[in-house]
């Protein structure tokens, strides 16, 4: 960073933006530097920052000139710092899809991910996920299931979501993955849960007795991830969707007590939850109305857009159960944000009535 | 029209974007191909900032997409999601996403100290949000992990496990000499 500045200086005081009118061809001689002995990290990072932004530009990389880029970075492998490490790691994930034979990198990561220095230890899953194949993931399987349970969360996370994202080509491997995932459901860590009742939802999806049993068992023992929640009720409703008396069944009461949530992110997804059940009667959609009601005096404007579009959505089936918000709707039609007005407007079109014209 | 009921997904983030004052890319992430060029991505993304610069409103829906903003000084920050997403979720992640970048720059949340410490912002994106997963929304967690050098942050506004970290650190120089 220091490096950044003092170029900066050099050009002038004005507002000059570093990365104006950087050239690919220049750049990409720049990163020959990568070779010299010993590495001068900060410059290193500068160039390596260069090439992340010259590709997120939107800039075309060739073949040839990417796999070149490539392999004079695999040498900055022999540093330990933090920063250059992990931009390293970066730019492995950018250029993957781009060069030619990454990898060469496969032994380096591995001994990353393994290694003491936890900060490396995730993003070093995350690149290495994304470069394995399907014959290179048997190899290193083990770590991974090893890293799903590790306790330190962001391997933990790292590991969950590559393995998701390695899911659907690998889907016999990453199947038998299920019992560290379980384990990684009761973690303390937000994400961590998250992550893995994610995990374990996509490997089950088209099992519908394993999914009622996913579904049984987590919606009992609260989960305490918000993120996590929302997840829940969300495959919780997918099932009931499909049930032919919805009300009576004991999810419907758990996507109920999900009203009472203390976040509100889970509240808006039980209320949406329930108002978008097919096989509900217009009387078990109360509670979830009577909530989004509440969300649309809400200051923030998100929740009062989030509370608007779900009212505006029932309005359409049964307009009836939303008469009991058109004081509240009225009071949007003049709302700053224009997209909450106007559907404001188009669902007072569907429950309004001559009385409400006249105000 | 939509089916009633959510697919449960962990894919929730279709995009992450910083556009500048005149709504040119400082630095944009597209994790599914709704555009699949950059051209595209451009044009969309002037779309977005000529809807979205003057209207403080902090919620769009545009091109079949919910897009979550917030501005700071010459800077927009957005978050992009499918139509049918947790609004509020998507703004826990531009909230988590903000806040990781205001304590990195020191709340000088503008393009030029963002340009300054472009690597840390681009490690930021990578924490938060990997392949269209939220992989972390905790702004604190986030800083942490992209540990930016931190020898330089006021020790009082360094949080303990930091202060630790610095002192174990220095430690185990002083014991190698």
């Amino acid at each position: 960073m220091q490096y950044l500045r003092r170029d900066k200086k050099d050009e002038e005081e004005s507002m000059v933006n570093p990365f104006q009118n950087i050239d690919k061809g220049i750049v990409l001689q720049e990163a020959r530097v990568f070779n010299e002995t010993p590495i001068n990290i900060r410059k290193c990072i500068h160039i390596l920052t260069k090439i992340l932004y010259l590709i997120n530009q939107g800039t075309h990389l060739g073949t040839v000139e990417a796999t070149e880029a490539f392999f004079a970075m695999t040498k900055l492998f022999q540093s330990k710092d933090l920063m250059l490490r992990r931009m390293v790691y970066l730019s492995i994930k950018e250029l993957s899809t781009i060069a030619e034979d990454v990898i060469i990198v496969t032994s380096s990561l591995t001994k990353d991910m393994t290694g003491k220095e936890d900060m490396f230890r995730g993003s070093a899953i995350r690149a290495l996920c994304k470069i394995t194949d399907n014959t290179m993931l048997q190899g290193i399987e083990r770590y991974l299931k090893q890293a799903i349970v590790d306790k330190n969360p962001s391997v933990s996370s790292a590991a969950l979501v590559s393995a998701l994202h390695l899911l659907k080509p690998n889907y016999d491997v990453v199947k038998r993955w299920v019992n560290e995932a379980q384990e990684a459901v009761s973690s303390d860590n937000n994400m961590v849960q998250y992550h893995a009742l994610g995990l374990l939802y996509h490997i089950k999806q088209s099992d519908r007795l394993a999914v009622s049993k996913l579904i049984a068992k987590h919606s009992k023992h609260s989960l305490r991830s918000p993120y996590a929640v929302c997840m829940l009720i969300r495959i919780a409703s997918k099932y009931l969707d499909e049930e032919p008396d919805a009300a009576s069944s004991p999810l419907y009461d758990f996507l109920e007590n999900c009203l009472r949530h203390k976040s509100e992110m889970v509240i808006y997804e039980a209320a949406r939850a329930i108002v978008n059940l097919k096989n509900l009667k217009s009387k078990d959609l109360c509670p979830a109305i009577s909530v989004l009601q509440l969300f649309l005096s809400s200051p923030r404007p998100t929740l009062r857009f989030a509370a608007v579009r779900t009212l505006n959505k029932v309005a359409m089936t049964q307009p009836m159960s939303v008469t009991t918000c058109n004081l509240d709707l009225e009071n949007l039609i003049t709302d700053v944000n224009r997209s909450i007005a106007t559907l404001a407007i188009t669902t007072l079109l569907k429950t309004g009535n001559e009385s409400s014209v006249e105000r | 029209m939509d089916s009633g009921v959510l697919e449960a997904s962990l894919y929730t983030v279709k995009g992450i974007a910083i556009l500048d004052n005149d709504g040119a890319r400082v630095l944009a992430k597209y994790y599914d191909d709704t555009y699949p060029t950059a051209k595209e991505q451009k044009e969309f993304e002037k779309n977005l900032f000529n809807k979205t610069h003057r209207a403080n409103a902090e919620i769009i829906m545009l091109e079949g997409m919910t897009c979550v903003y917030r501005s700071s000084v010459d800077l927009y920050f957005y978050v992009m999601g499918s139509s049918n997403e947790n609004e509020l979720i998507l703004v826990s992640v531009l909230n988590a996403f903000f806040d990781a970048v205001s304590m990195m720059l020191r709340k000088n949340v503008e393009k030029r100290t963002l340009m300054e410490n472009l690597d840390g912002v681009l490690l930021a994106v990578d924490e938060i949000v990997d392949g269209g997963v939220i992989l972390e929304a905790d702004s604190s967690a986030i800083v942490q992990q992209v540990a930016m050098k931190m020898d330089d942050v006021p020790i009082t506004e360094q949080t303990v496990a930091q202060v630790i970290q610095t002192a174990k650190d220095q430690l185990k120089w002083s014991l190698l000499k």
